[in-house]
């Protein structure tokens, strides 16, 4: 229960935060729409830490429920990063294109 | 025929004039491709008489004889020979690759390094790297003495074909699935290679693993 409060106050301090920011325009729209939901989506957790425990046991999983949303956040956050460096080998793909293009383009006017 | 060398070069301003200048005598034109060098590279290989294209930034060894490809077949190339432009391919090696083609005993051509032993090789490369390699590589069904060589030529019509994407060190790995898949004819030639550094380590080795699961998964 303490710990869940701490929580709690832990995520209505970042929601004040980021209220601020967005007061103050230091972030856009669509950040500030990913971090309120991200911080209300944290906030349903912690409320809900008994129920989720409650689908965790009762799905076969040994262990409680935070640790289970601890190897799902561990995941996402694999996944993400391997999402990231595919989109990352197709931009460093694009800027070669460009400067590849760029070279044939210039090397044959000097060339003719 | 009419045959290009194609140069990669990056910062090689300690050897491009020499090596241009031994290439040209063998071949109808040379091509140097810098990629995004800051030193001497550009003047000193246009002194010495290759015809130069320059990457804006440093894109890769890839990317650079891709370039150099695209133009040499733009400009008429039959025969395209890969060459570096760090002085440790000898000139002297480039009629053996000529003739196959000339012949028509291949479509491709690999230079080697073991098959006179004539390169004196550091030991961990020769004894560990180059064993993986050829490993790694019979995997896909590909058995060469020296799959990792980057002294190639090709076939007008060979090159065209070969649509290579990586553009740093896994090229190499690349070309050569792109010509096996293709059922391209690969003969190999022996060549000599004097080192002046140790080149390729361990860790690039397994960059050209990630880089080319990475591509695959990608396509």
């Amino acid at each position: 229960m303490l710990q869940s409060s701490i929580a709690l106050v832990i995520i209505i301090l970042f929601i004040f935060r980021l209220a601020w920011q967005n007061y103050h325009r230091q972030v856009t729209r669509a950040e500030y729409s990913f971090w309120l939901s991200f911080w209300f989506v944290s906030a349903m957790l912690v409320l809900f830490i008994k129920d989720i425990d409650r689908l965790v046991a009762a799905l076969g999983f040994s262990g409680s429920g935070i640790q289970i949303l601890l190897y799902l956040a561990v995941a996402l956050l694999f996944s993400q990063i391997f999402r990231l460096r595919l989109k990352m080998e197709l931009m460093e793909r694009n800027i070669t294109k460009l400067t590849e293009d760029k070279a044939a383009i210039e090397f044959k006017k000097s060339n003719k | 025929m009419k045959t290009i060398c194609v140069i990669a070069a990056y910062n090689d301003a300690q050897y491009i004039g020499r090596v241009v200048n031994d290439a040209k005598k063998l071949v109808d034109e040379v091509i140097v491709v810098n990629d995004g060098s800051s030193d001497e590279t550009v003047r000193l290989a246009r002194e010495a008489g290759a015809l130069v294209a320059t990457l804006a930034i440093n894109r890769g060894q890839g990317s650079a004889l891709r370039l150099g490809t695209r133009l040499a077949l733009d400009r008429g190339a039959e025969i395209i020979i890969h060459f570096d432009g760090d002085g440790q391919f000898q000139a002297k090696d480039l009629p053996k690759f000529i003739q196959v083609l000339e012949a028509g005993q291949a479509e491709m051509v690999l230079g080697s390094r073991f098959i006179d032993h004539s390169t004196m090789m550091p030991a961990t490369k020769k004894y560990l790297l180059m064993p993986l390699a050829r490993f790694f590589n019979s995997l896909f069904g590909i058995q060469l003495t020296d799959p990792q060589s980057g002294f190639r030529a090709f076939s007008r019509a060979s090159a065209a074909k070969l649509n290579w994407q990586q553009d740093r060190m896994a090229h190499c790995t690349e070309i050569l699935h792109l010509a096996h898949s293709a059922g391209l004819v690969i003969v190999e030639v022996p060549i000599t290679v004097i080192y002046h550094q140790y080149g390729q380590k361990l860790s690039g080795g397994l960059k050209i693993i990630s880089d080319t699961l990475l591509a695959k998964l990608n396509k």
